[in-house]
Order: structure tokens, then sequence, then C-alpha cells
């Protein structure tokens, strides 16, 4: 049986920001994405052994979609096979050191390498390789290379499945349409989106290294290897904020003194990987940060969430 | 008394005759949901997923157990509560109210044995923090006629298998209710699946590895000989944490877990869990998706869908439920049968299955 129209005729006018998101937001957001991976790609078949510039570039293009979790990205273990983090067990270096030791043949065969394990892939992958020198030639360069072409392809096959999968969000509630039978579904994943990227910021990307008092854990900070922890906070701020705009698709004022003061606090920082969480005053002004983002969770609920009748999961927050 | 819960009380006082749930409509599920106007209620639905009926609940409902002939049902309150009620689902009265002894509560599941006559409930002695089941007689009125032991300490859903023997998942998980829902015990729980009988107590209980202590036993299914166990994961993930165990009685438990990035994405928690046709369904809300197995533990396919957490068997197939308001089909795919105005609670409770 059909659902009556009833229901529909109820959700049709309040969640224009849908196609704004699509269109303003999540399409260039990939597409960055894609050509910043394929220039690390290209860079690493010219010289697997200069890519620091590029892979830092596609790190900060992953940022501005890291947060698009649902659709294509969810796939296949696509997110993880682009960022294996946080990685509770070290499974990436584990798995990266074996395939070196192996001189295991998948980095030689595209389609093999990708059936490699999402721990041996991606930006956690190319990280764990870039933190000691290796030579042309040798069979690091020649995994790195692989790396950086399998992150080209996953990059690639996302941006074009958003193609069908943005029109499942703009056509919500129509005949046929399996994955949201609402408008109220699609504006719901959306604003879900954005509400769990904050809260993503600050109990992992942030409350990780904080730890707790008593044992602070900055090596437990996001990408500190590479130097990025504070940048990714400051770059997923930035993305959240314009997806805000986009869903919104009106005036907020409170999301948006709430994310410029959070940006805020984060420029004047200048403790790009949270080493400061193991002395109180440090710890103090990571804590600030945080707290901010959290100001800005409470904004972004008041302001966009509640307006528009939409909750991020009801089943997902509590269950039993 | 309002006229019709009077009558309705006459009814359930007299042996005969007896309603059924063709009275009701004849529903295929129960599940209870939070509605648009924030107040909460159970539902009758019929195969396709279309209310037969809604009876208002006075708070948040979690599981509901059916009466296998009689259109009755018992409505749990989310634990730790103190109450349930017993509803016509004809008429929509309340027929009792059930309040947990001193000393007890109910943890939110709870199953009829001797073609009814029996009602079993889980329930927590809070000053000793052991499991038990509250044994309520139905022709009595639904008093209370006793309690056994559950085998483990928060005991949390029980099903009737064949012989009425009574499959109880202890989650492992000690909870004071001066605590609300804060858990007491992480570092020393030990889930257990038990088997018990009213007549003989603890007749086998099953127990993972200690290293998988962490994994709570929470929701139960059961199918051709087999019981389907999922679980719920404390504290930090040693992923990939398996979500899914098999066990036939007096056998071993299989563990069964998809590949390690979907296995991921359950972000270690299944919500609830149904068997059909050869395959086992688990829902994780969290992780907006459902993961199928087949019976001997193979991982089948993941079903991405957002907030799903209700399960049910529907022929050789499942139909699941989401806090989005859909009711889906799912056989392959996913395919919505109703989008409803209201959010569908964790469990979807089969009739007559």
């Amino acid at each position: 049986m059909r659902l009556p129209l009833l229901f529909t005729v109820l959700a049709a006018p309040a969640f224009a920001g849908v196609p704004e998101v699509v269109s303003d937001h999540i399409q260039p957001g990939f597409a960055q994405f894609a050509q910043a991976t394929q220039a690390l790609a290209e860079a690493a078949g010219a010289d697997c052994t200069a890519i620091e510039a590029p892979y830092q570039s596609a790190f900060d293009a992953w940022m501005g979609v890291s947060h698009l979790a649902f659709g294509p990205l969810e796939q296949g273990g696509r997110n993880l096979a682009v960022s294996f983090w946080p990685d509770t067990r070290g499974m990436v270096p584990k798995t990266v050191a074996k395939l070196i030791a192996d001189e295991d043949a998948a980095a030689l065969d595209p389609a093999a390498f990708a059936e490699v394990s999402v721990a041996g892939r991606g930006l956690y992958a190319l990280e764990t390789v870039l933190q000691e020198p290796y030579a042309q030639g040798s069979y690091t360069c020649t995994y790195a290379a692989a790396v950086a072409d399998d992150l080209a392809r996953v990059a690639r096959e996302v941006q074009a499945d958003w193609q069908a999968y943005g029109a499942l969000l703009l056509d919500a509630g129509a005949e046929g349409n399996a994955t949201y039978l609402s408008e109220k579904e699609a504006a719901t994943a959306i604003y879900t989106a954005l509400m769990t990227g904050l809260e993503f910021t600050s109990d992992t990307r942030i409350g990780r290294p904080l730890g707790t008092f008593d044992r602070p854990r900055p090596k437990r900070a996001e990408a500190w290897r590479s130097g990025r922890s504070l940048r990714n906070v400051t770059l997923s701020l930035q993305a959240l904020r314009d997806l805000a705009r986009a869903l919104a698709g009106g005036e907020i004022p409170v999301t948006e003194a709430a994310f410029a003061d959070a940006l805020s606090v984060a420029a004047d920082l200048d403790d790009p990987i949270f080493a400061g969480v193991a002395d109180p005053m440090g710890r103090l002004r990571v804590e600030i940060l945080q707290q901010r983002v959290d100001l800005v969770r409470d904004a972004v609920a008041g302001e966009i969430g509640t307006p528009l009748g939409l909750a991020a999961g009801f089943n997902s927050a509590d269950g039993d | 008394m309002r006229r019709r819960h009077f009558l309705s009380a006459l009814l359930a006082s007299a042996s005969l005759p007896a309603l059924s749930w063709a009275d009701a409509g004849n529903p295929a599920f129960l599940a209870a949901a939070r509605e648009e106007n924030g107040g909460y209620a159970l539902f009758g639905l019929d195969n396709g997923g279309a209310d037969l009926f809604r009876i208002p609940l006075p708070g948040r409902g979690h599981a509901a157990a059916a009466h296998p002939t009689a259109p009755e049902a018992v409505a749990f309150a989310r634990r730790p509560g103190t109450f349930a009620l017993v509803i016509d689902c004809v008429s929509g009265g309340v027929l009792h109210r059930l309040d947990a002894p001193e000393g007890r509560h109910f943890y939110g599941h709870g199953a009829f044995l001797e073609g009814g006559n029996l009602l079993v409930t889980t329930e927590n002695d809070i000053d000793s923090g052991q499991g038990v089941l509250g044994l309520w007689a139905r022709d009595a009125g639904y008093r209370r006629i006793g309690e056994i032991a559950s085998g483990g300490i928060g005991p949390h859903e029980l099903l009737r298998l064949p012989g009425d023997v009574i499959a109880v998942a202890n989650g492992g998980i000690l909870t004071h209710p001066d605590r609300g829902r804060d858990k007491l015990n992480l570092d020393t729980m030990r889930p257990n699946l038990s088997y018990v009988t009213v007549a003989n107590g603890i007749e086998e209980v099953v127990e993972l590895d200690a290293e998988l202590h962490h994994a709570s036993i929470r929701h139960l299914a059961y199918a051709d000989g087999q019981v389907g166990f999922a679980m719920q994961w404390q504290g930090d993930l040693p992923d990939p944490a398996p979500l899914l165990g098999l066990h036939r009685k007096g056998g071993h438990p299989v563990l069964c877990s998809a590949d390690l990035a979907e296995q991921m994405a359950m972000d270690g928690y299944a919500g609830s869990i149904a068997m059909a046709g050869g395959r086992v369904a688990i829902t994780s809300p969290r992780g907006g998706r459902v993961h199928l197995f087949d019976t001997a533990g193979e991982f089948l396919q993941a079903v991405p869908r957002r907030d799903v957490c209700g399960v049910a068997s529907a022929g050789a197939g499942f139909v699941v439920t989401d806090g989005l308001g859909g009711v889906l089909a799912l056989d392959e795919g996913l395919s919505p049968l109703v989008s409803a105005p209201r959010a569908w609670d964790n469990h979807l409770v089969r009739l007559g299955g």
C-alpha cells in the first residue's frame, strides 16, 4: 500500500535548502576532492618521492566533504578507504608495514589494489609512508603511487555516483524513490550530516587528544604525524558552516556568530597538533575550542533544526 | 469507567466467548512510536505496514509482548520501568496494569508461555543486581505468581522456544534505578545467553570468550532450531567487533562479521534481530544499515537505511521500521511500504510467528 497523500502535503515547502546543498555544497566539494586527488596521483606518477604538497592539498579537499558520509561515501567501505581514522588498534601502520615488507604485488595492479584492506589504503596509509624517506624505484615508492592512484579512483567514483544520488535527494517523496520517502527524510539526512560533523569535530577530533585530565592523549590527535590536527578542525568548521548556510536558506545570525567565534579561537590557538593538551594551560585552551564547537551545535539545533522540525536520529541517539 | 472499557473488562473476565486477533483486524506487527506532537502510542500494523489500530501510551514504550491467541499486548516502558500495561487491542482499553514487585524493575521485554496463560518478564533484582524472570498468571488477572533466575545480570530480551524453553539474553550490564541508565560494571561485565524452563530453571548458559566480555547480548531471534543473538559493544571498540552470534542448544556459538569496513560501519551496535527464509537480519540505527547473513553465519549483504532499528520476519523476507516513520519490505533490497508521520521505536514485533 502506498503512502496516503495526506502526509506528503504537509512537508512540501519547508525544506527549500536541499537543492542548494546539493548544487552549492556537495557537488563542488566532491569535484574539488576528485581534482585534488587526481593532482596527487599525477604528481606521484611523475615522481613518487615528491608528493608531500599534493598530499596536503588532497587532505584539505577531503575536509570539505568528509562530513558527507551518507550515500556514495558509505557504499563499499569508501569512507574508510579514504580515511581510516580513528584507528583505535593501530591497524594502518601494521597493514602498511606488512604490505611493504611483503612487497605485495597488489601495488602493481590497480584492480588488485582496490581489494587491499581499507587500512592499507587512503590518506592515512600515505601519511604513514611519508614518515620515512624512500628512494625512486623502491617498493615503497611504487606503493605510495598505488595509494595515490586508488584515492583518485575512489574520489572519481564518489563524484560520479553523486550525480545520481543527488537526484534522489531532489525528488525525495516521489513515486519510485526508495531511498528518500519524503522531503523531510532528505532534509534530515543533510541535517544529520551537519550535526554529526560538528559532534565528530568536538568529541573525536578534539576530544580524543584531550583524553582525561589525568591522562591526556596527544598522540590520538587526528593526522598529527602530518601536522594537520588543528588545520582539520578549522577546515571542517568552514565546510560545516558552508553546509549550514546552504541548508538554512535564510539568515542564521546566531549560527554565524557561533561559527565565527569557534573559528577565531582555532585561529588563535597556535597548537597545530594539540601537543599542548599535556600541560594544564595548553589543555584549557583546547577545551575552550571544544566548548565553542559545542556552542555551534546548540546554535544549529536552535536556529536550523527546530524551525525545520528536524532532529538527528531517534533510535541512533537513544537505543537499548 | 467508560462503557466500552467496562464491556471489555467483562469480556476479559469471562472464559467464553473469547476475542481473537481477528477482532483487532488481524495485525501482522506491533510497534511503539513517538508521534509528531511528542506523545507515544502503540500501533498495530497490517502486512503492508498500514495502521490497524493506535493506542496511546503514557510514556516512551520499548517492546511489546503479544498474546498468541487473544488480542492482548503487554506494553513495557523503557528500562528501568516499574510498570507494564496489558492492552486490549480491540477496544484500546487497559485491561491490567502490571507493577513490578518491591525491589524489582522491568527491563522492557516479555513473552507468553503455556499457550498464553503465563507471561514472563525480564527484571532486575535491585539489591543483588541479579536478573530474574517474573511470572504472571494471565488467567488469574495477571497476578504475580513467582520468579526464577534469568541466569545472569541485566536480562533484556527473552524468547519462547518450542517446548516452552525460554532463551534469555543476559546483557551483563549492572544498573541501579538510583543511577538511571548508568552502567556500573563495565570492567567486569560477563553477558550470556541462557536457556531456562519454569520447571527446571537454568538448563544451559552460553558465554563468549573473555576478550568479548564487552559484547552485551541483548536481542534474540529463533528459526529452525537456531537462536540468533544480537550484541551491543560497550566502551572502546576492538574493531572489528562481531555483533551477531548463532547458537544451537548444546553446541558452540558461531560469531558472525562482515568485512572490515562494513563491520566498522555498524558502529558496534545492533538494535534488533530477526530470522526468516534462511537469513538473519540485524539492524544498526547508529550505522544506518541492515546486515544480512545466512544461517551458517556468512555475511551476505549490507542495506543502507537511516535510523533503521525495528525488524521482523515477513514470509521469507523481512519488514523494517525506522525513526523517520518508514515501514519498508526487505527482500533483496528495500521497498517502501508506508511513510508514517512518527518515529518508530526500537522494535517491530511479529504476531503469530
